[in-house]
């Protein structure tokens, strides 16, 4: 029986030499079903083109390293099966939305930028004394933020992102979930601290509401959910009596 | 993809940045319905701003006026219904992914809000429709 292979098409720039990205194609075999993008490209750089260029790490969908747009889809390349694309080709491209760096890899710095500046941990006005014991939550109390803490900032809902896409000013999705899971902590008290963030023209405001990034989220949390949420809390705080309180 | 290459202020690496073509909300469905979404503001901001023109022109009096009834205004009429109730449909619908409360320590779920907001949609249209009828009679 002749051996299955699959075409797939990798974007590749070179910074030095090209000026702008093109798309080489390489055939290689198909031989297990539970073959994903990654392990193809992982093929590709171990027996065809060792040059090719991409970020993975932890191959179990975990670390969100390996993001890249597959047939137009922003996708984990790791939990992208070869099978649901067989006998078609797959194109696979880098975020987008963002500058490549080279080949399959972009520049994550605007992303890294926008998550430091909503302060992802816990603030707290005092903290109380290693002998005061834990912070004790509730089930109830863990379950109003749980989903927005399983972001692995692999930056798909960014790639997904129309709004982000045309402005980059934009805060952007991950940054306003992971926000929302803090602000949602009870053990937080940083919700003055990320407001001017959230509630600046560049914030939660900006977005139109589109919810692609919902979709694409490989961890099934919903940062158009967050936006929202955020857009109805700041308002809230800003037209009821004493909705300015911590 | 158009080129333009900008030059990284941190590693100082040529990188190539892409720009998103005006055709972007083709590329998808849920793009495409997004922007159809946003549209319907469109033709309801043009039947009402006939309607006040028409509140303007009953408020000379019963004498003289006479409502349009042209094939033309039937027919924008219907489609800016269509618009209005994808718009009412659709904003109904984020209603419960945006609203969150609880009831007795619990949260409320999605559904039931949603569900909620379009009886209260039916119940409104409803009163509204006989108030107008009422008076019209």
């Amino acid at each position: 029986m002749a051996e299955k292979r699959i075409t797939i098409r990798a974007t590749r720039f070179d910074p030095e030499k090209d000026s702008e990205p093109r798309l080489q194609s390489y055939d290689i075999p198909f031989s297990d079903d539970s073959m994903v993008v990654l392990d193809a490209l992982n093929y590709i750089k171990s027996h065809v083109d060792g040059s090719l260029s991409y970020r993975w790490s932890c191959r179990m969908g975990i670390c969100g390293s390996c993001g890249m747009t597959v047939n137009g889809t922003p996708k984990l390349t790791c939990a992208a099966f070869l099978r649901d694309y067989y006998p078609n080709p797959v194109t696979v491209t880098p975020l987008n939305n963002f500058p490549i760096v080279r080949d399959l890899v972009v520049d994550m710095e605007d992303f890294m930028q926008k998550l430091k500046s909503i302060k992802p941990w816990i603030i707290r006005k005092q903290e109380l004394p290693l002998g005061a014991g834990e912070h004790r939550q509730t089930m109830n109390q863990i379950d109003d933020f749980r989903q927005f803490s399983q972001c692995i900032n692999c930056m798909l809902c960014y790639a997904a992102c129309p709004v982000y896409g045309l402005d980059d000013k934009f805060l952007g999705p991950a940054a306003i979930a992971l926000a929302r899971r803090y602000n949602l902590d009870s053990r937080d008290q940083g919700i003055k601290d990320r407001l001017p963030v959230l509630a600046s023209p560049d914030g939660v405001w900006e977005c139109s509401f589109v919810g692609e990034c919902s979709v694409v989220c490989p961890k099934g949390v919903d940062p158009a959910k967050a936006i929202q949420q955020t857009k109805l809390d700041t308002t809230m705080r800003f037209v009821l009596p004493y909705g300015n309180r911590e | 993809m158009s080129a333009e290459a900008g030059t990284s202020t941190r590693t100082a690496t040529k990188t190539y940045r892409p720009a998103m073509g005006t055709g972007w909300w083709t590329r998808k469905r849920h793009y495409f319905l997004y922007m159809v979404r946003e549209f319907t503001a469109l033709p309801l901001a043009l039947w009402l701003l006939w309607l006040l023109y028409e509140i303007q022109r009953a408020g000379r009096g019963p004498t003289g006026y006479y409502p349009p009834a042209s094939t033309a205004f039937v027919i924008f009429s219907v489609i800016c219904l269509l618009f209005a109730l994808y718009h009412s449909f659709t904003f109904l619908s984020l209603a419960g992914v945006i609203l969150h409360f609880k009831v007795l320590d619990k949260p409320v779920p999605s559904r039931l809000i949603v569900l909620s907001q379009f009886g209260m949609w039916l119940v409104a249209s409803l009163v509204i429709g006989g108030v107008l009828i009422g008076f019209g009679r």
